[in-house]
């Protein structure tokens, strides 16, 4: 019984870190048709000013704040002055196909390479704001603290937020009918550019904030975010990589998965149960599990 | 005179590559020939993820990890099989062109993004997986010993001379009998497939089946490369393997023109000099740690962004265009 308790706050734990990624890389797919591998890169970095700032100033909650400041700017300055002028260059041409992957990957390169300039590669720990020993239940200590209470609440609240933005804002609107339809959207006088680069801002932002509630459970250090964009891009695949409400639920059913395979037959299955998860959305239903259009291979 | 088919003319100009290679490789010392050694199996490797990119259109962030299955498979067969090593590293290929053929039908028929995202989860995944197997040895791995030098070569025949040899005999047979797969049939129809995948299913090709073929051979290449690693470092273990080796194979292969298996020595000698310069730069300006520990994953990501912008298609269509201005 605790056992499975244990197993399903753990699942939501980590779903919620992996529903902060896999929204991050949902964004920027909807308004570019970019899987963003720089996103570990940016929310690792994001997560160091965070961290900085945590510490001159004493207070966990403006070094989250800072996090999420930084990690919308660099996001939107990365889409304007590198994505932006790379895809201006790069128009036609095989390389097309594999530019955008290998751009994100040159920066997540340099954006881990300044880290370790600036901060070497030593572990650093972050502090939580609140305590992270386990809950007791039935006279046992159970593996759910109030920080991973902390975790699930912030990151359902940005979701919940985030929707609204979406759902009922002219922004929110503007953003669905570029990532829809940008002939369209720009034709009915949407600044495309303008929202693509808020696209990037929003992720950059969600990144920031994965790392700041995922750093303290873990340690800081360049390559740290590198598993969660891992996590982050299975959860958004099984989710169909379109809709914010698939990379959610994909990042949840990710985490029961995982959590239940770690908890009932071995704790080394996290990887292999990702993977497996991966291979086997793709293999059934390629367009995601949330998906009602049929074959997205392209 | 003798008139050559083009296929002859490949073979001819391999044996001049062995035979200048031989030739090389008595003339230099010991630690080039170790670096030789790395340039040779880098070239393969790059060689393997410009047939699947350049060729067959697809792109691969995992063959850091079918490089592992190649290695694992060749220690396995010289320690618990006691296989001559050269049978060895052909297994490594095999076993590694049988995992990319598996692999292939799960994931080849997916392209771009999709293709990349799913290949960077193999990679990270595979090498935690070793440690779940006792006879892969965990984080210590296995040793992989290809053994001392026969004793005919003589006493002052050096081990490194023999990895020397052994590393550019391999990649150039290897890479004779891909470069005449690519100008076989077979490298049309990639090239077909490539450029535009609706025409080439149109014409009647098999797209899918085909882009399966290129992911396997290509971990096969992979999977000797991997091999050939192992052997200059002596052991195998899942760190050997890591995520950043991929990127690097992509650096690689960007540098020196996704479209022709031509350049593939250079990539080599690129990657085998980077932390080369990265070292004399550390020296001459210092640094701290974190800065000598990082450059040259950072020089790597500086020349893939840089060769993207600017020689998209490698450095022969630069010299192209700057003949074109001037």
């Amino acid at each position: 019984m605790i056992k499975l308790i244990t197993a399903i706050l753990t699942a939501l734990t980590t779903g919620a870190i992996y529903a902060l990624m896999s929204t991050a890389l949902v964004l920027v797919w909807r308004s570019t048709r970019i899987i963003n591998f720089a996103q570990a890169g940016q929310a690792v970095l994001s997560t160091y000013i965070g961290y900085e700032v945590t510490v001159r100033t004493g207070s966990f909650w403006v070094g989250v704040v800072a996090a999420m400041i930084f990690g919308a700017l660099l996001g939107a300055v990365i889409d304007r002055f590198f994505m932006r002028p790379i895809f201006k260059r790069i128009q036609s041409g095989p390389i097309l196909m594999i530019a955008p992957v290998v751009a994100t990957l040159g920066l997540l390169g340099i954006i881990q390479s300044i880290i370790g300039f600036k901060w070497g590669l030593t572990y650093q720990s972050l502090a939580a704001p609140v305590s992270t020993d386990g809950y007791t239940l039935f006279d046992r200590v159970i593996a759910f603290s109030p920080f991973n209470l902390l975790v699930v609440v912030f990151a359902t609240v940005s979701m919940l937020l985030l929707t609204l933005l979406f759902q009922k804002t002219n922004i929110g609107l503007a953003l669905r009918a570029s990532a829809h339809s940008p002939e369209i959207a720009r034709l009915s006088g949407i600044k495309v550019d303008f929202i693509r680069t808020l696209g990037w801002a929003l992720a950059g932002a969600a990144g920031g904030l994965a790392g700041m509630l995922y750093i303290p459970s873990s340690y800081l250090y360049p390559n740290a975010m590198d598993v969660l964009l891992v996590f982050g891009f299975v959860a958004a695949v099984i989710g169909g990589l379109e809709s914010l409400f698939g990379a959610v639920a994909g990042a949840m059913l990710l985490g029961f998965a995982i959590s239940f395979a770690t908890s009932y037959v071995s704790e080394k299955l996290v990887f292999p149960m990702a993977f497996i998860m991966l291979i086997v959305v793709l293999l059934i239903r390629p367009a995601g599990i949330f998906s009602k259009k049929k074959g997205r291979r392209d | 005179m003798l008139k050559l088919t083009p296929s002859k003319k490949r073979t001819i100009f391999f044996i001049a590559i062995g035979w200048a290679l031989l030739l090389i490789g008595d003339r230099i010392g010991e630690l080039r020939q170790y670096q030789g050694s790395f340039v040779a199996m880098y070239a393969l490797a790059i060689a393997s993820i410009i047939l699947l990119t350049g060729y067959s259109g697809q792109l691969s962030l995992g063959h850091s990890a079918l490089m592992a299955v190649g290695a694992y498979a060749g220690a396995l067969s010289i320690n618990n099989l006691h296989l001559h090593p050269a049978i060895a590293l052909v297994i490594a290929t095999f076993v590694a062109g049988l995992f990319g053929l598996l692999l292939g039908f799960g994931v080849a028929r997916l392209s771009g993004p999709y293709l990349a995202g799913t290949t960077l989860a193999l990679a990270v995944s595979l090498p935690t997986l070793a440690n779940q197997f006792p006879i892969l040895g965990g984080e210590q791995g296995v040793v992989f010993d290809v053994g001392l030098p026969p004793a005919r070569f003589g006493e002052n025949f050096s081990q490194y001379k023999w990895f020397f040899w052994i590393s550019t005999l391999a990649v150039l047979i290897m890479l004779w009998l891909i470069s005449n797969f690519v100008s076989s049939r077979y490298g049309r129809t990639f090239r077909a497939i490539r450029d535009n995948e609706t025409a080439a299913a149109l014409a009647g090709l098999n797209t899918g089946r085909l882009k399966v073929l290129a992911f396997a051979i290509s971990s096969g290449m992979a999977g000797l490369a991997g091999g050939l690693l192992v052997m200059l470092i002596s052991g195998v273990s899942p760190s050997a393997f890591p995520l950043s080796l991929s990127f690097s194979l992509l650096t690689g292969a960007v540098v020196t023109g996704v479209y022709s298996l031509r350049g593939v020595m250079l990539g080599g000698l690129v990657l085998v000099a980077i932390p080369e310069i990265a070292d004399s730069l550390v020296t001459r300006i210092g640094g701290s740690e974190g800065f000598t520990a990082t450059l040259p994953g950072f020089l790597v990501s500086a020349l893939l962004i840089l060769a993207v912008l600017f020689a998209p298609n490698g450095p022969g269509t630069l010299l192209h265009t700057f003949k074109k201005h001037h």
